[in-house]
């Protein structure tokens, strides 16, 4: 207990002597809420809008949920695909590599135009396929780096292929695939955000922080901002909770 | 001196004539096991001693069935390598533990019966029974990270033992112990040997640890590996005072002149050298 308040201290401390000099900057050089409101300001929209804030926040974070879930798992598939079958993954690699250069929220206007503008389904896309990269990437690695000593263990012990990947290869990629989630959680909170800007329903973050500073509402804008930052580090908080149910062994094994 | 015994049905390993030469007719073709015959008898304890590369591991391999042989006969138990890796009638144990992070001590050993589909009732007191042995018990539900090199190390050995198989190949499993760890893990490697019979095929680059533990030292030389020498060793019980014993030390000294007198002497100590 005590050594989990002493690593909870410092970012505490820090986020109030941070907090404490940005007020006082504002306050004593007098500076406009448009270049930067005061913390006091963001705290009264915050507060004051609690439930606005809080249903405008789960509007976005629910996109992300479904686009982290469904890119995920398609991560997942073709992954122990492309380890079980070489033609997929000499197929998936460069396209994975090429899906990574493409500036992926640009394609929401044109997924805007494909289907339906006033669902979700364009949004959930555009998450999915920026989760799919990350996961996908991790868990091959995990699937394919497995020390060959225990290959061979497994073979002296006559395990068939599918035993293999059972007992050994996706055990070995479960740390692989949390550090995916550790990324991928928080983009998914960012993808669906962003994508917002492009059209579509109005319900959610990105398009709140947009109409906020087009109304000059610059503290209302920041305090969906803080929402977004909190739904962000939900998301992160979630994952390594995840990890510690599921995974307790990892970053704890000996490298022998 | 007789290098072999002549091929019986009661031969644990029995290797005639076996090559293998790894990258066959390309650039990089490398012989590491030039016409190696060999016979080891049910029950027997053989240690296999030659410098670095000289195919100590891959002679274990050809007869684990985890490489095959380019040429030559190997039976295990009777059987074809294949049909015995199938049966399971050998146990292994490598020089990393290789232990699963993601199981715990007693489910690592249980490994091996989970895949032989033995219900979890039976694996779970055939685990306990083979951990009370390596004195682990204890230690059933910690992680393998939790223990000590030699405690993972005795896992590694429990769970080689897991389905009763009647012959042990051992890669250097002591490899990388301190030298009190490594004799008591010796002592405790003979103790399960006299308790269950099994026959032992056991690498090592210790003359000490080879002469103290072994019924005949395989003595292996490089570039072509082969076989140049085998030394029988007659200590009889294990004791205390084995490792001070005149005989003991004839052993090593047998072992030692055989590793030296061979034509590629220099190269030979030269490599010992260079790994160590
Ligand atoms: N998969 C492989 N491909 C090509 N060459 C190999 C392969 N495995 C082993 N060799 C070669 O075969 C020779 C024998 O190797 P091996 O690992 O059996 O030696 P060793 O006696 O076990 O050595 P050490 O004492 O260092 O473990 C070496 O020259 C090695 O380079
Ligand atoms: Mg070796």
């Amino acid at each position: 207990m005590a050594h989990r308040l002493r690593a909870v201290w410092p970012p505490l401390l820090f986020a109030a002597v941070f907090l404490g000099l940005w007020q006082l900057l504002v306050v004593s050089r007098d500076i406009k809420p448009y270049l930067l409101p005061a913390p006091s300001l963001i705290w009264q929209n915050f507060s004051g809008e609690l439930g606005l804030m809080s249903s405008t926040a789960l509007y976005t974070a629910t996109t992300a949920l479904l686009g982290l879930v469904l890119g995920t798992l398609v991560g997942l598939v073709l992954a122990l695909l492309a380890q079980r079958f070489i033609v997929v993954n000499h197929l998936m690699t460069p396209l994975a590599a090429g899906l990574a250069a493409v500036p992926i929220v640009a394609l929401t206007p044109i997924l805007n135009n494909m289907f339906d503008i006033t669902s979700r389904t364009p949004r959930v896309l555009v998450t999915m396929i920026i989760v799919f990269f990350p996961v996908y990437v991790n868990v091959m690695r995990g699937l394919v780096q497995v020390q060959p000593v225990q290959l061979e263990l497994m073979r002296s012990m006559n395990a068939a292929p599918g035993t293999v990947v059972r007992l050994l290869r996706i055990p070995n990629a479960i740390p692989f695939f949390f550090t995916a989630m550790k990324v991928a959680a928080p983009l998914s909170v960012i993808a669906a955000l962003v994508s917002e800007y492009f059209g579509g329903p109005q319900l959610g973050l990105g398009s709140r922080i947009a109409s906020a500073a087009a109304n000059t509402a610059y503290g209302r804008a920041w305090a969906y901002v803080v929402a977004a930052i909190i739904t962000g580090l939900v998301f992160y908080l979630a994952v390594l909770a995840a990890e510690r149910l599921a995974a307790p062994w990892t970053g704890r094994s000996r490298s022998t | 001196m007789t290098a072999t015994a002549p091929a019986t049905a009661r031969s644990a390993v029995h290797a005639e004539g076996v090559w293998k030469i790894f990258n066959e007719g390309q650039p990089g073709e490398v012989t590491a096991l030039q016409d190696v015959t060999l016979d080891v008898a049910e029950g027997e304890f053989v240690s296999l001693i030659g410098p670095s590369g000289c195919g100590k591991s891959t002679l274990l391999r050809v007869i684990a069935d985890l490489t095959h042989a380019t040429r030559g006969d190997m039976q295990v138990a009777g059987l074809s390598a294949a049909q015995a890796r199938q049966e399971q009638k050998y146990g292994m144990a490598f020089q990393q533990a290789a232990l699963f992070d993601w199981r715990t001590v007693r489910r690592n050993v249980e490994l091996p019966l989970e895949l032989q589909g033995w219900d979890k009732a039976r694996r779970s007191a055939r685990a306990m029974e083979l951990l009370e042995m390596v004195q682990l018990a204890d230690f059933a539900d910690h992680r393998p990270w939790e223990l000590s090199g030699g405690m993972q190390q005795r896992v590694a050995i429990a769970r080689s033992l897991a389905v009763d198989p009647p012959l042990l190949l051992m890669d250097e499993p002591f490899g990388a112990l301190d030298e009190m760890t490594r004799e008591r893990m010796q002592n405790e490697l003979l103790r399960i040997r006299r308790e269950t019979g099994k026959s032992i095929i056991f690498v090592t680059h210790s003359i000490p640890e080879a002469v103290y533990l072994s019924d005949r030292v395989v003595v292996m030389s490089p570039r072509p590996g082969r076989i140049t020498e085998i030394v029988p060793i007659s200590l009889g019980e294990r004791t205390e005072d084995t490792r001070e014993a005149e005989e003991f030390y004839a052993g090593v000294t047998a072992v030692r002149e055989a590793l030296r007198g061979h034509p590629h002497d220099g190269s030979s100590v030269r490599a010992r050298v260079g790994e160590v």
